[in-house]
Formats: C-alpha cells, sequence, structure tokens
C-alpha cells in the first residue's frame, strides 16, 4: 500500500500535474468536419478535485477521452493543442508509450460499469492483469493487493466477491469495481466520466462519498467529468464549464455557485431541480436549443439564447479573461468581472 | 358522477422467473405488491423509487400492457381488465403514456408527421382534412415548429424527440397519461422545458398524469399527490407539500437527503444508506426496508408493516412503517 502515497508528500508544490493548452479536437462526420473541442486550455493542480461542466454534446467527454489518448482515430483527430503530464508530453506518444501512462498514471473510470467491464472474466482476472501490467509482482501477490483496494473502496467480503463475475454485481457494487480497478497502480491522476450518472440517488451518495474520501486518503488529483452542478458542489474545488466545445467560465466552486458570471453558468445553476420550500408555478429554463456543431454561430456560441445577448455578441468571439482564478468569456458578464 | 379517474385496488404484478421444464425450482418476482391508489380528475400522482422497485412496472400494468396477478385497475368506473379487446380499444384513447427515452420509443423510419398521425389512423378519427388540423394543433401546444413534420426523429436533440412523444402522447385528446420518467435522459435545462411543458397540459388541458421518477426534486413541481416505493411496496403516500415538509417513512426521508445540494457551503448531515437494494427474488422478512434502515428493530423483521393514515386535519398521510404504530 506504500506506493499508493508515494505523492502524497509533494501536494504542496504549485506545479500543476495536468496542463491541457489549447486542445482542439475534430471529428470526421458524413455530414462534414465536427470541432468537438475547440482549443480549450486548463490545470490541474496535485490533489486538487477539478469538474467539467456542461450539457450533452459539449465536449467534456471527448476532453477526458483526450487526455488517456483515447479518442478514436478515425474519426476523431487531434488537430492542435497540447496535453502535459508531469512535465511530459501526451501528444503523439506511442500506443506502446500511452499503455504504461494509463492505470500507471493516469486511471480513468466510466459512467456505465456494465460496458467498462469484460463480462467473460472474473474480477479478480481483470484486476490481476491491471496490477500485474504496470508493476513486477507475483499473480497472488497482485490478488493480495486487488483484495485490499475492494476493501479500501467498501466492498463487503472482498475475498469472495472477487471471484464474482461482473452481472452478479449490483450496479453500485460495479462502479466500486471500477473505481478499486483505477486505483489499484496508485495513479496521480483519476479522471472520472459521469461515475454516477447511471446509479440510483442512494447508491450515487454513496459512491460520491467514498471517492471523496479515497482521494483525500490516496492524495490524488481527480478530473470530475458531469453534467449535475449538485455532486459538484459537494465535492469538488475547482469547476470549468463548458459550452460547445469551449470553455466559457472557471473558477473556484465557491465562486460559481456564489457568483456565476456567464449567463449560462446562472441558467444552469437555476435549472437544477432541487426540493424547494415551497412549490413554484414556473421553473427556471433556458430557452432554445445548443446550436448544431456543424452550424454554430460566428460570435459568442450562447449568444441565441442568452437574454444579454447584443450586436458585438453575434460578430465576435469573447475570450476567456479575468482574474487569476476566476475567468469567464463574455462581453457582459453578470456583476462586471 | 365521482371525480375519481384512476382506482387501483390491491394491485399486484408477480413474475414467475427462472422456470424450467418441469416447472421446479421457480422463483417469484413480486415486482408490485398489493399497491392501492386513487387518481382524480385532474389531478397528478408522482411515483417515486430507485431501480427495481416496480414503479415501471406499475404504470404498465395501469395501461393494461401487463397482465396482473391480483387485484383491480378502474378508469372512469370501468375495471380494464374486465373488457374485450374492442372496448380496451377504444378506452386506451383516453390513457396514453410517455416512454422514458425518446430515442427508443419513436420509430426511426417515420417521419414526425407519420407518428402523429398513426394514432389517429388506427383510431380513424376524423377525415383527412381534421386529423392535418389536429396534428398541426399539437404541434403547437408542444412547441415545436411545423416545418419539422417532415423529419425523421435522429434529426432532433433529445429535448425535442421528448416534445414529439408528448405531442404523440395528445393528439388523441386522452384523459389521463402515464408518464415513466419523461425528463430522466434529458440534460437540466431541457429537463424544466419539459417539466413546464406538462405543467401547463395539466392546467390547460386538465389531463391526470401519473408521473414516474426515481427524483424526488423533479416530482415536486407537478405533483398533487406523491407515492414513494421500495420493492413493490409503496412505503408511503401524501400529498406533494406534506411529504417533503414532513417526510414519515424512514426511505423517504433518506431519498429526499440523497438529493446532492447545489450549494458548496451547505454542509448536509446527509443520511447515508448502507448498502444495496435486496433483490425481488429474495425480499428480507418482515418490512423489505429494514436492511438498509436505520432504524430497524426486531419487530421489523417478523411483521410486515400495515400501511396506515398518520395525516393530521383529514389530509391522507399514508405510511407503512412501525415507527407509527
Amino acid at each position: 500500500m506504500n506506493n499508493l502515497h508515494k505523492d502524497s508528500l509533494d501536494i504542496e508544490k504549485a506545479a500543476p500535474i495536468l496542463t491541457v493548452d489549447n486542445l482542439t479536437v475534430d471529428f470526421t462526420t458524413d455530414k462534414g468536419t465536427i470541432r468537438a473541442i475547440d482549443g480549450i486550455s486548463f490545470e490541474v493542480m496535485p490533489g486538487e478535485t477539478l469538474a467539467i461542466v456542461g450539457e450533452s454534446g459539449c465536449g467534456k467527454s471527448v476532453s477526458s477521452l483526450s487526455i488517456m489518448g483515447l479518442v478514436p482515430s478515425p474519426p476523431g483527430n487531434i488537430v492542435d493543442g497540447s496535453i502535459k503530464f508531469n512535465n511530459r508530453e501526451l501528444i503523439g506518444l506511442s500506443e506502446k508509450e500511452y499503455r504504461k501512462v494509463r492505470g500507471n498514471d493516469i486511471s480513468m473510470i466510466f459512467q456505465e460499469p456494465m460496458t467498462a467491464l469484460n463480462p467473460v472474466l472474473k474480477i479478480s482476472t481483470q484486476m490481476v492483469d491491471v496490477i500485474r501490467l504496470h508493476n513486477k509482482v507475483s499473480k497472488s501477490q497482485a490478488k493480495e493487493r486487488a483484495i485490499k483496494m475492494l476493501e479500501t473502496v467498501g466492498i463487503p467480503s472482498p475475498e469472495s466477491r472477487i471471484h464474482e463475475y461482473p452481472h452478479q454485481l449490483s450496479g453500485g457494487m460495479r462502479q466500486r469495481v471500477m473505481i478499486a480497478m483505477a486505483l489499484s497502480c496508485g495513479p496521480d491522476l483519476l479522471l472520472a466520466d459521469e461515475p454516477t450518472t447511471a446509479l440510483d440517488v442512494t447508491i450515487q451518495a454513496q459512491v460520491m462519498s467514498e471517492m471523496v474520501r479515497l482521494q483525500k486518503q490516496l492524495g490524488m488529483a481527480v478530473v470530475l467529468v458531469t453534467h449535475d452542478l449538485g455532486v459538484v458542489a459537494e465535492s469538488c474545488q475547482r469547476v470549468v464549464v463548458m459550452y460547445c466545445g469551449q470553455i466559457i467560465e472557471q473558477a473556484p466552486v465557491n465562486d460559481i455557485f456564489a457568483n456565476p458570471k456567464h449567463p449560462y453558468t446562472q441558467g444552469l445553476l437555476k435549472s437544477i431541480p432541487v426540493v424547494r420550500e415551497r412549490k413554484i408555478s414556473r421553473l427556471p429554463t433556458i430557452d432554445g436549443v445548443v446550436p448544431d456543431l456543424l452550424d454554430l454561430p460566428s460570435g459568442c456560441r450562447f449568444t441565441d439564447r442568452c437574454q444579454f445577448s447584443e450586436d458585438r455578441c453575434r460578430t465576435n468571439r469573447p475570450q476567456l479573461s479575468g482574474t487569476s482564478t476566476h475567468q469567464v468569456a463574455c462581453f457582459n458578464p453578470i456583476g462586471g468581472m | 358522477m365521482s371525480d375519481i379517474l384512476l382506482e387501483v385496488k390491491g394491485l399486484k404484478k408477480h413474475f414467475v422467473v427462472g422456470k424450467n421444464f418441469l416447472k421446479r425450482h421457480r422463483s417469484v418476482c413480486k415486482a408490485v405488491d398489493d399497491v392501492s391508489f386513487t387518481i382524480k380528475k385532474g389531478k397528478t400522482l408522482g411515483l417515486v423509487g430507485e431501480s427495481g422497485c416496480g414503479k415501471s412496472t406499475l404504470g404498465r400494468c395501469v395501461l393494461r400492457l401487463h397482465d396482473i396477478t391480483d387485484g383491480e385497475v378502474s378508469f372512469d368506473g370501468v375495471n380494464l381488465f374486465n373488457l374485450a379487446p374492442k372496448e380496451l380499444k377504444e378506452l386506451r384513447r383516453d390513457i396514453q403514456i410517455i416512454f422514458q427515452d425518446p430515442f427508443a420509443s419513436l420509430s426511426p423510419r417515420m417521419t414526425i408527421h407519420d407518428i402523429l398521425r398513426e394514432p389517429l389512423d388506427v383510431n380513424k378519427i376524423g377525415t383527412v382534412n381534421e386529423r392535418e388540423a389536429k396534428i398541426a394543433e399539437v404541434m403547437k401546444i408542444v412547441g415545436l415548429r411545423p416545418q419539422v413534420l417532415n423529419r425523421y426523429p435522429h434529426e432532433f436533440s433529445g429535448g425535442q424527440r421528448q416534445r414529439v412523444g408528448i405531442a404523440r402522447a395528445l393528439v388523441l385528446e386522452p384523459k389521463f397519461i402515464v408518464a415513466d420518467e419523461p425528463v430522466s435522459a434529458l440534460d437540466v435545462s431541457v429537463q424544466a422545458q419539459v417539466l413546464n411543458l406538462i405543467a401547463d397540459l395539466q392546467e390547460k388541458k386538465g389531463i391526470s398524469f401519473l408521473f414516474i421518477a426515481h427524483d424526488l426534486a423533479v416530482v415536486q413541481h407537478i405533483c398533487d399527490d406523491v407515492g414513494v416505493m421500495y420493492l413493490g411496496r409503496m412505503v408511503e403516500k401524501a400529498p406533494a407539500e406534506t411529504l417533503y415538509k414532513n417526510p414519515k417513512h424512514p426511505y423517504t426521508r433518506a431519498l429526499l437527503s440523497a438529493i446532492p445540494v447545489p450549494d458548496p457551503t451547505y454542509k448536509s448531515d446527509k443520511i447515508q444508506l448502507q448498502g444495496d437494494v435486496p433483490s425481488p427474488l429474495s425480499p428480507p422478512s418482515g418490512c423489505t426496508f429494514r436492511t438498509r434502515c436505520p432504524e430497524a428493530t426486531e419487530r421489523c423483521k417478523e411483521e410486515v408493516p400495515m400501511t396506515h393514515d398518520v395525516g393530521v386535519d383529514g389530509e391522507e398521510h399514508l405510511v407503512a412503517c412501525h415507527l407509527y404504530r
């Protein structure tokens, strides 16, 4: 277990563990080329939890897949930008080199644990494979470590559970197995792509609190990709909001919720379903729909749905600007900058 | 005339699973076990629970899409399960359903126009012109432009497809709609749009809904009454406002507290349930919730809790828990 803690000592150092700079990803489709991600830049500090938030099709999942080098090519194509992990450029790595990074330095958990686990292999086989790929240990040592990891993520009687197949486990248990597998080699960075979306609320609460606890215990950095701002408020330190492939706002979690600058962020926050003191007659919404990625407005991409939209919003694209902690891409940020 | 539109009495739906050819080793999954409720004209009942609690099965039984094991479902005073096929077909005009997945519930080979036209053709309603007028009318109600009539479902976003699903349910002018998780597959900003649309339909058309969801927060705005289900049983049912203010059953309380609060400064004292929902094939003895209940006692192991009315001021607040008797 010692090497699980290998990086908890140097959390203090200020250099980011992951730096994404001007990342641009295109997808070729029958109807033309779609720019799924359009020049996004962000950093992840060691030990912090960063949330990437946005609605379907905003590019949040493609961002995490790009970091893992899992964007299918074709049709996907990283056309520009760089992804640096601990100052090492990941774009352009050969498949062989990337395999050393995946699981060992950066791990990922997916939304649907049933499709991410191999249905015909026992949990033990799948976990031992991962551990032995990155560590020179015997099968029995690897198994011992796998059992320990299952125990860490809160699976009852892991010694017997490890011999089961994925279909014998419930959804919440499967997601715990995914987390155990992702953490079994002590990664410095965990990418969690909607880890609780497929789970029931009571199970979601269990899995999220487990993730927060593990993150503190193991001191790794987490990038949580989600559409659920409620989950973000309870578990993240910093938030990146994406819309149509671009980052439109990023800030510490308290700032985003107390003081959202972008009209889209504000709209998203208002439309979260919450239990209110009393029933209200109309739920707040964001009018209109997300524009087609094949036919994007030339200026700000939110302009057609924005109540503060003016002429320059339609012709010019606002750039991210603001303070060192809170940036927004809007000409009329709410409450000024 | 009574103002009760739908009455469900002692409804049971048991599925036999794992039947081998000698009919041995059969096990029974009690998907819905002794559930009763009524829905008044123009009112909406919300049905909430986790996956596998039987809420969708219940919704389908109400439409007679499943046969039932025991009990009674009457719609407007007529027992649905006594009807001949022809009578049932006629009655089904009044009862429609909106499905959860707007991607799977619309035929990919039919245009929006054909999808909306089919129910009218099947039921031979009006002349051709009247049918077209009806289609135009429902398109307007759900907020879709008439230009999109000749498009196919794949050309639409999830929210728009759900609007088509709602339009299809509306085209026969039903009195009652079963909405089976209509917003679960949608993004938050679109969720609110669809919920507002349903609220409009309640108000302007006086349609009653059975609204099935797994999320108590979603249900609050559009339901008059809310029922909470766990492993096939209704564990609590009350007027919406009462249920949210004063939840009685430990499961309802846990469900309410599990909703993430979108406020990073909020320090929650969450009731976190341990473990998973038990398999409906071998539910625990006594109260089925006892294995996860923070307040469980010996009595819960032995005795199935009966449903009691704990409401005040003549309000009906039903709860099935030993804590209250």
